[in-house]
């Protein structure tokens, strides 16, 4: 893309003046929203640093973003629809109250055309830095986008369209798509013998009891095989994609799709860790994904074992309406999907979400909760699931050296949000 | 009491194999009946007894009035699809070795490339027993034949190093045979390995080379007790060995949830019982028929029929074993891959004509020919001898 090159080679637009300065009064708003309990006094959190240049509920003709341009050319071309798909901000240093800040913007660049789990798109980057007013950087973040060309076959995860394969259930299948509706893996047991089996029938074959219970997975197996459909075409798939037959730690198989690699990496003995994938409005399946993909897997999740406890603690966050409006307002994140379950529903969202100010100042509360007494330095967010009003956010972390913190953030249709935090050198 | 040399099939019908028909099923079905009917040198009212598969949309009611029989005195459906095959053939010989029929039809008749794919996805399930089986497996895009296959044929390539070339290897076979077979699709059209590899993807492990054709077609074959059949025009097809069977856990097409995923454990049922009734073992076979819908099975049933050990397959078939002149020739009529889908029913018939001798590629001195039919499912199979 000829434009694409142009506005790389642009640079830096011209820098516009953020709004308002550093104040404390949004500070305390972003604060009491997020659940922040953190010490701030002047010194404003680190990861609110995009809300300083937020436009609020009135844009300015003059604020346009960087990639504007190239947006709506891939909207022109069909690729109309979006997802955040990246947020890293790094900070160079704390800003304090009463600094007046300004923003500069920069295209970054254009990939693709990629296949994707959206459908075919174009992955674009762009930039914004800050400055104080001895025009020194504060802080940079890379934003990166998918504009998709929505599929003929819509893709599963969205709205609107219901997914077609759907199974079959009976009496004595009943309590394993419960189990999935309620974010657990079932394996029936026999109550007598305590023989597991899937898939799951009414007369245990080695007593022949027909008392059964079932104990949920821990979510831990390993690729026993597996396969990648190319051909031909099945409804409400977009190939190639892979199904693997997995082998659970409790020692039964169970048959879904690896999802997190690309296909053609799945691997006959790749461990795999459960997701809960969400097809429609109704339909929610388990899968499996890459156990080292990032991050590792918490310990354990939900109600695998009883004493299971996250090694750093875990942080649970009731994704209220209150929550997800507040925490929208107080990040100066006026976009209706936040606020407006109607006009989140017409633009094909379950209800409103949380915003990705939010997502990334929520991964800073969590890490300087689970890091006493440090300083952030940059925080990569990867984007996934939205977080919808209803659900529970967990957060959950992994310690991969002094000064680096690998966390997640799981709701119910997956992985919200995974995110590596690291922290400056200690003083 | 054993059912070997009580009955025999005394005739053989088809259609053409085409791509599309351009007839009924019903029609495939009674033109392929009645030709099997002539072949025996008998009339329908001769017919006594109708066998299909419950896959078949052809009822055997339908079938008799085509064909003017005036009474039926048995029919039966064979389900599990393609793993009916030699089992309809197992159900007319009992019935005639019991008295219970005298002359029994079996026949497979669809348009399977014009008319309902079964390569094809099926989005549905119903809430009955195989509909609650593929609900583990459908809503995760698991949806075809050849995906379900290629899950065991992974895990056979690691379990035992096998590759994508020994897969070929019997594309090549079946093609290479085809190619001589005028009544074959692949007539004339024989492949290499290479254009085998160089074929897309259709689930990874399997490139479109491995799996077989779709088609139009119809065949049947005429049961009757091996007395009459020696006073029949054709030199009779002795049933020296008929057999049924599932394994542990059996599902249709999903046997990854008990055991190894690279073993028929169904097969080796069939084998078993199919040795032990004819009191023949692998060695006294001089050509076999092996249901080859995707080409990993054929490696699999070669092991569990005892031709060779576990792993070695891929050994056994290179250099042309399983081609015409090789230790054992598989398939002569070129099997599914090359001559025609027509759901194993082709085989059976191709079987037939190797112990009469008078088949297009014939192997020479056959004895006993071993038919195997649908593999993942539950299956079948037959020997079928020269009479003494």
């Amino acid at each position: 893309m000829a434009l694409a090159g142009r506005l790389a080679a642009a640079g830096e637009r011209p820098p516009l003046p953020c709004p308002d300065p550093v104040n404390a009064a949004m500070i305390r708003n972003w604060t009491q929203a997020l659940g922040d309990t953190g010490t701030w006094d002047d010194v404003a959190p680190p990861a609110m640093i995009q809300v300083w240049s937020m436009p609020g509920l009135v844009r300015r003709p003059d604020q346009k973003g960087a990639a504007d341009q190239v947006l709506g050319m891939l909207d022109a071309a069909g690729y109309t629809g979006i997802v955040a798909t990246n947020c890293d901000q790094t900070y160079d240093r704390c800003v304090k109250v009463g600094e007046q800040l300004s923003t500069r913007m920069r295209f970054g660049g254009v990939t693709g055309p990629k296949r994707t789990a959206m459908g075919e798109g174009y992955f674009v980057t762009w930039y914004q830095s800050w400055y104080d007013e001895n025009d020194e950087r504060v802080a940079e973040m890379l934003f990166r986008v998918l504009k998709f060309r929505p599929g003929k076959r819509p893709p599963a995860a969205s709205t609107g369209g219901r997914y077609p394969l759907r199974p079959a259930v009976g009496k004595d299948t009943a309590f394993f798509w419960d189990g999935v509706n309620a974010g657990e893996l079932r394996i029936q047991r026999c109550a007598d013998c305590g023989t597991l089996r899937h898939p799951p029938g009414p007369m245990c074959p080695h007593c022949h009891s027909l008392n059964r219970d079932h104990v949920v997975a821990s979510g831990r197996g390993v690729v026993h095989s597996y396969v990648v459909h190319h051909h031909p075409p099945v409804p409400g798939r977009t190939p190639p994609y892979a199904v693997a037959v997995v082998e659970l730690e409790e020692g039964v198989r169970i048959v879904g799709n690896v999802n997190g690699c690309p296909p053609d990496q799945v691997r006959v003995g790749m461990p795999v860790r459960l997701v809960f994938e969400r097809m429609d409005d109704e339909l929610v399946l388990p899968q499996w994904t890459p156990a080292d993909a990032p991050p590792p897997a918490p310990p354990s999740p939900p109600a695998a074992t009883a004493v299971a406890e996250p090694a750093s603690g875990g942080l649970e966050i009731e994704l209220t309406p209150t929550f997800i409006i507040s925490t929208a307002i107080a990040t100066r994140d006026f976009m209706p999907v936040h606020h407006d379950p109607a006009q989140a529903r017409a633009q094909g969202s379950k209800d409103i979400f949380v915003n990705i100010l939010t997502s990334i100042g929520l991964v800073q509360r969590y890490a300087l909760e689970t890091v006493r007494d440090a300083t952030p330095e940059s925080i990569e967010v990867r984007l996934g699931a939205p977080a919808y009003a209803g659900d529970t956010l967990t957060l959950t972390g992994d310690r991969v050296d002094d000064r680096t913190l690998r966390v997640r953030g799981a709701v119910s249709l997956g992985d919200h949000l995974t995110a590596t935090v690291r922290f400056k050198e200690a003083r | 009491m054993s059912l070997s040399g009580k009955a025999a099939i005394a005739g053989i019908g088809a259609t053409e194999f085409s791509k599309e028909s351009g007839r009924s099923e019903l029609q495939l079905a009674a033109e392929a009946c009645l030709a099997a009917i002539k072949d025996a040198g008998l009339t329908p009212s001769d017919v006594d007894g109708l066998v299909t598969y419950t896959a078949d949309a052809n009822s055997e009611i339908a079938v008799q009035r085509e064909l003017g029989i005036p009474a039926l005195r048995f029919f039966s459906r064979v389900d599990y699809g393609g793993g009916a095959a030699c089992g309809t053939v197992a159900h007319a010989a009992m019935a005639v070795a019991t008295g219970q029929a005298n002359a029994v039809l079996c026949y497979r008749a669809f348009n399977e490339r014009s008319g309902h794919r079964f390569g094809q996805a099926a989005p549905s399930g119903r809430v009955d027993a195989t509909g609650l089986e593929f609900s583990w497996h459908l809503p995760f895009g698991f949806a075809t034949p050849a995906a379900w296959v290629a899950m065991q044929a992974r895990r056979y390539m690691h379990d035992y190093g096998a590759t994508s070339e020994d897969f070929g290897r019997v594309a090549v076979a079946m093609r290479r045979h085809a190619a001589t077979n005028p009544a074959a699709w692949f007539h004339g059209r024989p492949i290499t390995l290479e254009e085998h590899q160089a074929s897309r993807w259709i689930v990874d492990p399997l490139h479109l080379l491995d799996c077989c054709q779709e088609s139009d077609g119809g065949v049947a074959v005429l049961v009757t007790s091996l007395d009459r059949a020696r006073d029949l025009p054709n030199r009779p097809a002795v049933i020296t060995a008929a057999a049924q069977g599932t394994g542990p856990d059996q599902m249709m097409m999903f046997g990854y949830y008990t055991g190894e995923l690279s073993a028929l454990p169904a097969m080796a049922t069939v084998g078993d019982t199919l040795w032990a009734q004819s009191g023949l073992s692998p060695d006294d076979v001089q050509t076999a028929i092996l249901y080859d819908h995707f080409t990993p099975f054929v490696l699999v049933q070669l092991e569990e029929l005892g031709f060779c050990g576990r792993g070695q397959a891929k050994d056994y078939i290179k250099d042309g074993g399983i081609e015409l002149g090789g230790r054992l020739p598989v398939n002569p009529n070129g099997g599914q891959l090359g001559e025609a889908y027509i759901h194993g029913m082709n085989g059976i018939a191709e079987a037939v004509r190797q112990v009469r001798g008078a088949a297009v590629n014939q192997v020479p001195d056959v004895r006993n020919v071993l038919v195997t039919a649908g593999t993942g499912v539950p299956t079948s199979g037959l020997v079928l001898s020269a009479p003494e």
